[in-house]
């Protein structure tokens, strides 16, 4: 998933010259919390509604000497982190947390196209988790080697069914947990297959030979 | 009172069909049903009422022509590539010649017994061949063609009732909610296994509705291994008082028994004691909100021979007031026992279970706290909804049809 198919467009960008107070008011008025700005159509800084909730405030992040009827160019933040719209949603992530900001403008040839924030790319991480897309959850701890991934997928397949999703993270150096959704109501035999083959299967529990019997 | 009138909808064929060979739905466990309460005399013959047909247009008030033409093509022995796409031919779904007519047959029964309640000819009706929940408008899916629940709700909406469906299947009634998300003559209410473990993945707290339907959806998931006080106590938290904020005409309950223990394809931990709990309280509701008009449907269980038959036993009973036989009946046993070659239970109701469940308490306090927090926030919504459709004095003086 790219920045592309997450971004909110068109963004509603401010010029340089714009009195702080009328851009506090279109923040109320828009419910907006990030202002990328522009000037001759470049993207020179970005304003974030904490830059100005904190305006002619005593509280300590606030920028001395600025006052609300001041233009918007003495707040606001430059250089600007921006995106791509090819960027991969996971990278954005990792650069928003890393950078420790909200939201990052989308430039596209030196155009501003769109802007993306933490809560879209939230919204695409639980997409890409499978909940709600009517799945049932395999949860299973395996040793990490080449090619077990793969081993993995085909035995699922095998029986019939589809991937809707899947997550991997390591839990220790050796050993790799694998949470799969799976478009299927009934994974009871994918779960056993598992079991018999080296796969250690942490949900669904595995059943009892004697509740096999209906 | 009288004794309560009750209809059995139910005909031989219903027990008949199959989706393949092995496969875990098995319509057969409704012929055990019928046997048990026959032969345990809890069921008279002019209970027992044939599905009447459907009438043109019914499953396409719930269903699009495309999917209901796919579903036709692959009953006739077709198998198009593009049958996939609509859910039909994977290993959940799998097709087979007749299909169609098999569960348009279902529909019929569980519209006949919406039909019998709304015009009065019984209080209560069941129809446990029902309860597809998981059919989607466009999609077969979790063992679900078509969704017999949606067709019957529809005959009683169009008689002008407000239905309130409440779902006990150990999976999140999915397909039902889907079709009447956005409806303010339908209220659904699922209680259910949580997304997070089981299929289908929905079913949180936070689908609520939308649109003129807001606040008219409810969900309450529970932890795996939830056993029955654990159950009853979010169940009473949350479900009599969404009945009370929707005020409906009719209740139709989906009674999957697969929340039982020794369910295969589910983790909760009811027993047969706790599920009879859950079927005495819906007569109750019933009896307190909807006049005491009640459909009861079946759904999912897939220990078919030994927890299903014994599950909706307790539960026609609630019904019909009459008790299940304890121990059940020896012939009954011995006619299944030869033609299954399976044990068959012996006790009406299960053992105690003596298995430990170190984490209890974790449970039920996870419950508790998913049932307070979901009334919370629907609570907030009625009484949004409540101001909306009773405006204050001043305003009923500008708006006379906002009080009609």
């Amino acid at each position: 998933m790219l920045v592309r198919d997450i971004m909110t467009r068109p963004v509603v960008a401010i010029g340089p010259e714009e009195p702080i107070a009328d851009v506090i008011a279109l923040m109320l008025q828009r419910r907006l919390r990030h202002f990328p700005v522009v000037a001759d159509g470049e993207l020179v800084g970005i304003v974030s509604d904490r830059d100005l909730r904190s305006v002619g405030s005593d509280h300590p992040a606030a920028k001395p000497g600025v006052a609300a009827r001041d233009p918007v160019r003495t707040l606001m933040t430059t250089p600007v982190w921006t995106a791509h719209p090819s960027d991969p949603v996971d990278e954005v992530a990792a650069l928003l947390r890393r950078a420790r900001i909200g939201a990052m403008p989308v430039v596209d040839d030196d155009e501003l196209v769109g802007i993306v924030t933490a809560s879209d790319v939230l919204g695409a991480l639980v997409a890409m988790t499978g909940v709600d897309a009517g799945t049932t959850r395999l949860e299973v701890e395996v040793p990490a080697r080449q090619g077990v991934l793969a081993d993995l997928l085909r035995r699922i397949a095998d029986e019939g069914a589809e991937v809707a999703s899947v997550l991997a993270h390591r839990d220790g150096d050796d050993v790799i947990r694998y949470v799969l959704r799976l478009a299927s109501i009934d994974i009871r035999a994918i779960a056993s297959n598992l079991d018999a083959n080296g796969f250690e299967v942490i949900w669904p529990p595995l059943e009892s030979s004697e509740s096999t019997s209906s | 009172m009288s004794r309560p009138t009750v209809a059995f909808v139910y005909e031989a064929s219903l027990a008949q069909w199959r989706l393949s060979p092995d496969h875990p739905f098995k319509p057969e466990r409704l012929a055990l049903l019928e046997d048990l309460l026959r032969e345990g005399g809890i069921l008279e013959a002019d209970e027992i009422v044939p599905p009447a047909p459907l009438a043109d247009g019914e499953l396409a008030a719930v269903h699009t022509a495309e999917y209901i033409a796919m579903v036709e093509r692959v009953s006739r022995g077709e198998r198009p590539d593009e049958a996939l796409a609509y859910g039909l031919g994977t290993a959940d779904t799998p097709v087979a010649d007749g299909l169609h007519d098999d569960v348009a047959d279902v529909c019929a029964a569980t519209a006949t017994a919406v039909q019998l309640v709304v015009d009065g000819a019984v209080q209560r009706a069941a129809s446990f061949s029902g309860g597809l929940h998981h059919a989607m408008p466009d999609r077969a899916s979790g063992f679900c063609i078509y969704d017999d629940l949606a067709v019957g709700i529809h005959r009683a909406t169009r008689a002008g009732l407000r239905v309130a469906y409440l779902d006990v299947d150990a999976h999140h009634g999915d397909g039902v909610q889907r079709s009447f998300y956005d409806s303010d003559q339908v209220m659904t209410i699922s209680v259910h296994e949580s997304g997070r473990y089981l299929f289908p993945g929905s079913g949180h707290t936070h689908e609520v509705g939308s649109g003129a339907g807001r606040g008219w959806s409810v969900n309450l998931p529970l932890e795996p291994f939830t056993e029955d006080d654990s159950y009853l106590e979010a169940f009473d938290t949350l479900v009599p008082r969404a009945l009370e904020a929707f005020a409906p005409d009719l209740l139709v309950v989906q009674a999957g028994a697969d929340p039982h223990r020794a369910d295969p394809l589910a983790h909760l931990a009811l027993s047969l004691t706790g599920l009879r709990a859950v079927y005495d309280r819906v007569v109750e509701l019933a009896e307190h909100h909807t006049a005491g008009r009640l459909v009861l449907t079946g759904g999912g269980g897939y220990a078919a021979y030994d927890v299903v038959p014994r599950a909706w036993a307790q539960a026609w009973s609630s019904l019909s007031g009459r008790p299940v036989p304890d121990p059940l009946p020896d012939a009954w046993r011995r006619r299944w026992h030869e033609r299954l070659k399976v044990e068959m239970p012996a006790g009406a109701l299960d053992e105690a279970d003596v298995r430990p469940q170190p984490q209890r308490s974790r449970i039920e306090s996870h419950n508790r706290a998913v049932a307070r927090r979901a009334l919370r926030v629907l609570e907030m919504i009625w009484a949004e909804r409540h101001a909306e459709a009773e405006p204050s004095d001043e305003r009923t003086t500008t708006s006379k049809e906002a009080t009609s």
